[in-house]
């Protein structure tokens, strides 16, 4: 199943299957690109950023970034 | 010569800049920004360089202030060698980092600092080979306790630039 990476659930996991083009660059140095394992950890209320761990570090991404983000959740 | 601190923000850029200058510290304050960056002075072997600690930036892709003073810095330094400190628990995101300056032809060499952190979190990287692929020294360092500090320095005559082509074709191709 595919989700934005802002509806994903605590601790749910996926793999990127999708950045929008314009993002790619900027997520790339935060270790984010397609084909990486993520879990989300934390969202902050009103509509704060979004933590998910990938490759064992913590990253925080700000909801408009993570609602362009696509991932293949893990079942 | 020249050396430049580059890196992430809170790697221990400073705690690498204060160990290799000792006390013989300036501050000053970069024209026409509100970010600092600090100077310094170090030997390696019998030579004199000017360190600078540069603020920390993500890539070469500046999104504020910080980020615009350490790329200005790095090309108004374009004779400058760089020391890369990367967070070895985070070595992905220094690595990008580490590229983006490459290609911009400075000879480097790689801090992978908090290696005692990344040992604990049962990380484990390959040093030589990722040393064969880059082309360049990558030396395993603990800055607060001073491991690989000297090791690094000595290491920093052997910085050369090196081609992205080069690099893609030592690591298999791209995928």
């Amino acid at each position: 199943m595919e989700k934005k990476l802002s509806e994903m659930k605590y601790e749910e996991e996926g793999t990127v299957t999708d950045i929008e083009e314009t993002l790619r660059k900027k997520v790339a140095g935060m270790g984010i690109r397609v084909g990486k394992k993520l879990r989300m950890v934390t969202k902050q209320p009103i509509k704060g950023p979004v933590v998910v761990v990938v490759d064992e570090a913590n990253t925080s991404l700000g909801l408009d970034v993570a609602e362009r983000i696509i991932l293949e959740i893990k079942s | 010569m020249k050396v430049l601190l580059m890196g992430h923000p809170n790697v221990g850029k400073s705690v690498f800049f204060n160990r290799l200058t000792g006390a013989n510290v300036t501050e000053s304050n970069y024209p026409g920004t509100t970010v600092d960056f600090t100077k310094g002075y170090m030997k390696i072997g019998d030579e004199d360089a000017e360190l600078i600690d540069v603020p920390g930036t993500f890539s070469l892709d500046p999104k504020d202030k910080a980020e615009e003073v350490a790329v200005a810095m790095l090309h108004e330094n374009k004779d400058a060698k760089v020391i890369c400190v990367i967070d070895a628990s985070k070595i992905e995101r220094g690595v990008y980092l580490a590229l983006e300056i490459l290609e911009q032809g400075y000879p480097m060499v790689i801090a992978l600092n908090m290696w005692d952190a990344a040992v604990d979190k049962n990380i484990r990287i390959d040093i030589n080979n990722l040393q064969r692929i880059l082309g360049i020294p990558v030396v395993p360092t603990v800055a607060i306790s001073g491991e690989g500090i000297k090791e690094l320095t000595t290491r920093l005559k052997e910085a050369k630039p090196v081609e992205i082509d080069d690099i893609i074709r030592n690591a298999g191709g791209l995928t």
